[in-house]
């Protein structure tokens, strides 16, 4: 939807031509380190790697990203040009699902707590729920239902700045949880509900309780 | 659980790699041929793997770990990312595969079951009993051992690659029949022989009634907790605050063994509970209510 009196309509935009020229040339060597496939060091971050960020766009070139997280490894590498993500039981609103239907391009950002690099794997995506794949998949005996199946465009490790700068792995951050209201809070305050907060917040902790 | 650290890594057959993990703080636990333990990988998944080395040496254990090509991420780690000099924790040593003493044994393995064969045998022939092996793998390149066990035993050892023994040519055997292998193995045995002791690596296809609710009585709190339906033990205890530790999840490692002091279980492991004990991650109740001694 667009909107026309936000400040988001205000502003210049500057060109790609125009942020590259005042940029300057990317660092050769950054350029060198992209590969097209999964090395041995990227197999290994994934391997140690319980979180990622899931970016996918709609036919519209409308985006979205979703978190996805289970175990260290949880994400399968099947071959150098081939990953696997579960699909754990979620929300069952499925927008990355529908989107890579429409525009199977993705976008992985993969993490370890404690190393400041992350590891980006841009490709395409879709949807299997071959069992030999589901069954490398299996927690707690039960099996995702679906997977998504990632063919490898493009792997590279993305420097450790805004990780630094956002202390992200600096215990001390954690502070900063007690300064959100709870997620009971904010529901009860988003649907403008006069009931209690804490109701939200036990429905949400009974959730949690099964986790797959 | 105890400290060890990643001694040797070396690969023993095809796919199979031999892990020594030397204890960190002297002699590590006493063990029985048979037992195995549970291996904390780095990537927090819990492993058993039965001990293939010498109980006589407590400086080490050895086991030996086949890649599983639909591995979930236990053997595809210790394959791929383990390195010699890791620290790693191990529990205490369990036996739910115990020698019990005999005359004769005939011991069955296929492939990485040979591995808690390997001290039975060992241990089955110190004793001065009659002992054979019955060892059988999809090639000798895939079979961990095979030439060390015919180097010390001899013609005990009968060696089977690519093709399967025939078991009923052994049937008149009457002594105690071990066999530790795939589940068409096992089956093959247990067809043959009126009793097997068995180990199992996987969990045996069986259909079980619908889950129903129940409820546990913790004793030593006297705190009461319901077991929906849609909940497995475990999780139920672990969600009411009394966490149980565990492994497989799958009723094959032990792990989450507790005492029960009355009421009715409904076993649906593959171990086989002694009296009085159940495992929390798959095993029920068949009467309304556990009395547990958690």
């Amino acid at each position: 939807m667009t909107r026309t009196n936000t400040l988001s309509t205000r502003y210049r935009r500057v060109s790609m031509a125009e942020v590259r020229s005042r940029l300057g040339a990317p660092e050769e060597m950054l350029e060198g380190k992209k590969l097209d496939h999964v090395d041995k060091h990227a197999r290994r971050f994934i391997a140690h790697s319980p979180f990622l960020a899931l970016a996918t766009s709609d036919a519209a070139g409308r985006a979205d990203c979703s978190p996805r997280g289970d175990y260290p490894g949880f994400v399968k590498v099947l071959d150098e040009h081939t990953v696997a993500l579960p699909d754990r039981p979620g929300n069952k609103i499925a927008d990355s699902f529908r989107n890579i239907a429409e525009n199977d391009g993705v976008g992985l950002l993969f993490f370890i707590p404690g190393v400041r690099e992350v590891l980006r794997v841009n490709g395409s995506a879709y949807v299997t729920d071959d069992p030999d794949v589901l069954a490398r998949m299996r927690t707690e005996a039960k099996a995702p239902i679906f997977a998504l199946i990632v063919e490898v465009a493009e792997t590279y490790f993305h420097c450790g700045r805004a990780l630094l700068r956002s202390r992200l792995w600096d215990p001390a951050s954690q502070a900063l949880a007690a300064e959100m209201p709870s997620a009971g809070e904010i529901v009860a305050d988003q649907l403008s509900l006069a009931v209690d907060p804490a109701m939200f917040e036990q429905l949400l902790e009974d959730s949690y309780r099964k986790l797959y | 659980m105890q400290k060890t650290m990643l001694d040797r890594v070396e690969r023993v057959a095809d796919d199979v790699v031999s892990l020594v993990l030397r204890g960190d703080e002297g002699p590590l636990e006493a063990w029985e041929p048979g037992a195995h333990i549970d291996l904390v990988l780095p990537n927090w998944l819990t492993r058993q793997y039965s001990l293939c080395g010498d109980p006589g040496d407590l400086s080490a254990y050895r086991i030996a770990v086949r890649l599983d090509p639909l591995s979930r991420g236990g053997s595809e780690y210790v394959h791929w990312y383990l390195n010699p000099g890791r620290a790693l924790e191990v529990s205490s040593p369990r036996n739910h595969f115990p020698l019990v003493p005999a005359a004769e044994y005939l011991f069955l393995a296929g492939g990485i079951g040979i591995t808690p064969i390997v001290p039975m045998l060992r241990a089955a022939v110190a004793s001065g009993a009659a002992a054979s092996l019955v060892y059988v793998g999809r090639s000798a390149s895939t079979m961990p051992f095979a030439a060390e066990l015919v180097d010390t035993y001899g013609e005990r050892v009968r060696l089977f690659s690519g093709g399967r023994p025939d078991l009923e040519e052994l049937a008149d055997f009457a002594g105690e029949v071990y066999c530790c292998g795939p589940a068409s193995m096992l089956a093959a045995a247990e067809a043959v022989f009126p009793r097997v002791r068995a180990e199992r690596f996987q969990p045996t296809a069986r259909v079980f009634g619908p889950d129903t609710a129940f409820e546990v009585v913790c004793a030593r709190s006297g705190a009461t907790i319901q077991v929906p339906a849609d909940e497995s033990l475990l999780d139920a205890l672990n969600h009411a605050g009394r966490p149980v530790p565990s492994g497989c999840r799958e009723g094959v490692c032990g792990s989450c063994e507790l005492s029960v002091l009355d009421g009715e279980p409904e076993h649906r492991d593959d171990i086989g509970a002694p009296p009085g004990r159940m495992y929390a991650c798959v095993s029920r109740a068949s009467s309304p209510r556990l009395v547990l001694d958690v």
